[in-house]
């Protein structure tokens, strides 16, 4: 829950973005220079799904009076639309559809994107306080200044397809793609034949072929003028087109439409390139080489461009509405616009980035205040991770999401992919470096430069400057918090709060509950919250608090120190143990560290006269078949022994008072 | 560097167990490279005090920790003062010198030593301390190739080796390498075996009178510079 609580305060709509956003942050993701990107998508629609949902709010308090009109109901405006309300201002969205939702809910199959997801946002957004008014075109944007309205966002999308321009386009049996979309998506299955052809490369023909595929077509081509690797669609959604039975035809044109009353086919010419030698999109033909495709049906998706009124008064730049790349502004005092409609088509991640932009805007427009630039905020970046690190790094292949096999898939609408199941989730989601969240040097000063972090650090980052300071660069750290743990001036820590998980707040805070209820641990257990002690094993134990389990969680055993272990006793513990990843561990040499820093506390144990395996750890040495057994069936050994050894305490206790009863007192 | 090994627990809670309230001083330098008496084990040495008191059936300690830069600085000494107001003992992390430097700042209390001072070390590998140098006063290490016998030859002889060498270890430490070969063959490296034929006289093995007083002509100093037994 506390991940879906930091994305929700960043993202208006995670849940939608979980099942169909293009993931740039994949690209960008540094375990790409290791093996492959964490699939932070994949990942976020776990965090939706099972991170409590419903109970993580969105609220908002009109702050300011300024009223604000928003039109289009798609990605950009929904996404300015919630930014505006948190920041405390009035917002009504105007929709010429009957529902919410425009590209998202017209333009997206709902095998990408079921409509439910996006209704419970939409249902989220109206208990936020945004108005939607549904069925309502907005003819003049005078008329909403005049209704009071101080700004306006324009956010219309990009919904008229563009026109092939060939011979035989007016016969009946072609359609363009959006209208096409649409219809399916809003449930009116559109009539197809047998043979369809989708034209086009990009994601809408590609949305457009599957559909097709859906709603029975029994062959179904898509024509582009570019080959596989230029083709704009997103390379996964091409692979699963492919898959589901979509021939595609790459670099191909199309000379002619064929067919006198209906469609018989379409005659296609080869496209020897699509791109100009400046890259510039200028496709050369050459017209000897042709084919013909069978077809009784043909759907376009060649581009889409924005259908601006007239009386909006708007300029535009080609196609699209002119706006200053700063401030969002177009030529019209108080009118904005932004998304599909001054960028032309692009993926729904830019739209709502781009809404957000526009609100900030907006707010700065409203209180007069300068735009910032938006550059000064993103400017501190992360170097490239060093080949020696990159060799130290444990290697673990990607957990793709599971998917509904081809053959099954392709008859239905109901999503393709499915939602990671906790194991599988936790296992991709260690594969992070958590970059820039490592240790530093927090206290100089007390560094005595004994050179200790350098030698057991795993991934040797700890260098030794000119100034014979040592540097942890973050830029290579990976946060397994080796040297936090064995820095003998206590000097380092690590650089994010996060990965703290303040072990010894959580530990005077059971000092505190001690104290005022009196109640007494049983056992008290360290658990490693990277694996599953920290998701369904861990809700089992927190449910036996009651019978004397207390659990402290921690962010990789590696943090937890040997006087921790002695705290756990103090506190009146009659076992402890620390659960962690073991082999499935991400880190390096986090096991022999926590079996030092046990050994360690043992010592001291074995001097108090406790009995060592009152002091234990699990830490499995493989995933399946361990020979020590499932966490659950250990921890039940444990606590049986951990009770054995109390009752015989406790029977020694009393043989000793009973002696002292008997004996004479000196 | 100045290596020291902590004192055993029972021994330590021994020496501090008359003892109230009782301010553990760790030192910042060389007792926390050696992973002796640093802050973080300033910190295990409190957690196992309280943990041991818990199991005893005393109940009236209060343990305080407090880590200086250098216990072997009266400036950095002079910050325990306000800290020690209210304690009846300290016990010291720091090395024997740390140890009685306090000792002889807050003489009204008791100051306890947590470790014992052990050697000169040389760092080999991470844990693992060598005496190379055991402050004889008389450094002739540029005759000896860089290798001082006087540390690191069993018998401490100067025109070495003895007879009892064997595959080049020592005859009463098999472990040991014979110092003397080592400087041998590092001569040999040097090209300068010729100094293998040079005659030292004995030393002075006499009890030297303890403590030697080295003043060195310093900024502010009035000293000789000069090692006076």
């Amino acid at each position: 829950m506390e991940a879906l609580q930091i994305i929700r305060s960043d993202n208006p709509f995670p849940s939608v973005c979980a099942y169909i956003c293009s993931h740039p942050c994949e690209e960008a993701c540094r375990r790409k220079q290791v093996d492959k990107p964490v699939a932070i998508r994949a990942l976020k629609r776990f965090a939706v799904e099972f991170g409590g949902d419903r109970m993580v709010r969105s609220e908002a308090k009109t702050i300011f009076p300024e009223k604000n009109a928003i039109i289009g109901s798609g990605p950009a405006g929904m996404s300015c639309a919630f930014y505006l309300r948190k920041l405390g201002y009035p917002v009504t969205v105007f929709e010429a559809h009957s529902e919410i939702g425009g590209m998202l809910r017209f333009g997206i199959p709902q095998y990408r994107l079921p409509k439910e997801v996006l209704d419970g946002e939409i249902r989220r957004m109206t208990g936020m306080g945004i108005e939607f008014r549904t069925s309502t075109p907005v003819v003049s944007l005078d008329l909403l200044f005049e209704m009071g309205y101080q700004a306006i966002f324009v956010s219309i999308g990009a919904q008229q397809s563009r026109r092939l321009g060939v011979e035989g386009e007016n016969k009946p049996g072609i359609v363009d793609a959006i209208t096409f979309l649409r219809e399916t998506n809003l449930g009116l299955k559109p009539a197809i034949g047998e043979n369809v052809v989708i034209i086009g490369g990009g994601n809408v023909a590609i949305d457009a072929s599957r559909s097709a595929l859906r709603l029975g077509a029994k062959t179904v081509n898509l024509v582009c003028l570019e080959s596989r690797s230029e083709m704009p669609a997103f390379p996964t959604d091409i692979q699963y087109a492919e898959e589901e039975g979509v021939i595609i035809n790459y670099s191909w044109g199309v000379k002619a439409i064929l067919g006198k009353e209906v469609i018989t086919g379409v005659e296609l010419k080869r496209c020897v390139a699509a791109f100009d030698t400046d890259g510039k999109f200028n496709p050369a033909y050459d017209e000897s080489i042709t084919q013909v495709l069978l077809a009784d049906t043909v759907i376009t998706a060649i581009g889409q461009v924005p259908q601006i009124p007239e009386s909006y008064g708007l300029k535009t730049r080609g196609s699209t509405i002119l706006v200053d790349p700063v401030t969002l502004n177009t030529n019209r005092k108080g009118v904005f616009a932004g998304g599909d409609a001054s960028s032309g088509p692009a993926t729904a991640i830019q739209a709502l980035a781009n809404g957000r932009l526009a609100a900030l805007r907006i707010d700065d427009y409203h209180r007069h205040r300068y735009p910032r630039s938006m550059e000064e905020e993103s400017k501190s970046s992360i170097g490239e991770l060093s080949s020696q690190t990159i060799q130290a790094i444990r290697k673990i292949s990607r957990y793709e999401p599971p998917l509904v096999p081809p053959e099954k898939r392709k008859k239905v609408f109901q999503p393709v992919e499915k939602v990671y199941g906790w194991e599988t989730a936790a296992e991709e989601a260690r594969r992070c470096l958590r970059c820039g969240s490592g240790a530093e040097i927090l206290f100089p000063d007390k560094c005595a430069a004994c050179l200790t972090c350098l030698r057991v650090c795993p991934y040797s980052v700890p260098r030794i400057d000119q100034n014979f300071d040592i540097q942890i660069p973050a830029d290579q750290c990976q946060a397994c918090g080796i040297c936090v743990t064995r820095c003998p001036a206590m000097a380092i820590a690590l650089r994010k709060p996060w990965d703290r998980r303040y072990i010894d707040e959580e530990m005077e805070r059971y000092h505190q509950k001690i104290k005022i209820t009196g109640s007494k641990p049983l056992i008290i257990g360290f658990c490693c919250q990277y694996g599953l002690f920290g998701t369904s094993l861990l809700a089992g134990l927190w449910k036996t608090t009651g019978a004397g389990i207390w659990i402290i969680p921690v962010m990789c055993i590696a943090k937890v120190e040997s006087y921790h272990f002695l705290k756990a006793f103090e506190l009146g513990a009659e076992g402890v143990f620390l659960a962690g990843c073991g082999e499935q561990c991400s880190r390096e040499n986090t096991i022999t560290e926590a079996k030092a820093q046990i050994k360690r506390a043992r010592s001291v144990l074995a001097e108090l006269g406790f009995d060592i395996n009152q002091l234990q750890a699990y830490l499995p040495e493989q995933k399946d078949n361990n020979p020590e057994g499932t966490p659950e069936k250990w921890l039940e050994e444990f606590i049986g022994h951990v009770g054995s050894l109390h009752l015989k305490s406790l029977l020694t206790v009393e043989e000793k008072v009973d002696r002292s009863k008997s004996e004479t007192f000196k | 560097m100045i290596v020291a090994n902590q004192k055993p627990l029972n021994e330590i809670w021994g020496m501090v167990a008359p003892y109230r309230r009782v301010l553990i001083v760790g030192c910042g330098t060389c007792m926390t490279v050696c992973g002796t008496g640093g802050e973080r084990e300033v910190a295990f040495l409190h957690h196992a005090l309280r943990l041991i008191e818990s199991k005893s059936d005393q109940s009236n300690h209060i343990f305080s920790e407090y880590t200086i830069k250098r216990q072997c600085e009266p400036e950095f000494i002079e910050m325990l003062a306000e800290k020690i107001q209210d304690k009846d003992a300290v016990l010291s992390l720091g090395c024997g010198i740390g140890i009685q430097a306090i000792a002889e700042r807050f003489d009204t209390l008791p100051v306890l030593p947590g470790v014992n001072t052990s050697i000169i070390g040389m760092s080999t590998m991470q844990g693992v301390w060598l005496e190379h140098c055991v402050a004889c006063g008389e450094c002739r290490l540029d005759e000896t190739a860089g290798i001082c016998p006087v540390a690191r030859c069993a018998k401490g002889i100067l025109n070495g080796p003895c007879g009892g060498t064997k595959n080049g270890k020592c005859e009463s430490n098999r472990d040991m390498d014979c110092a003397w070969i080592l400087i041998y063959k590092r001569l040999e490296k040097l090209g300068q075996l010729d100094k293998m034929r040079r005659y030292y006289p004995m030393r002075n093995f006499q009890v030297i009178p303890r403590p030697r007083r080295l003043i060195k002509l310093v900024a502010g100093g009035n000293g000789d510079g000069q090692l006076s037994l």
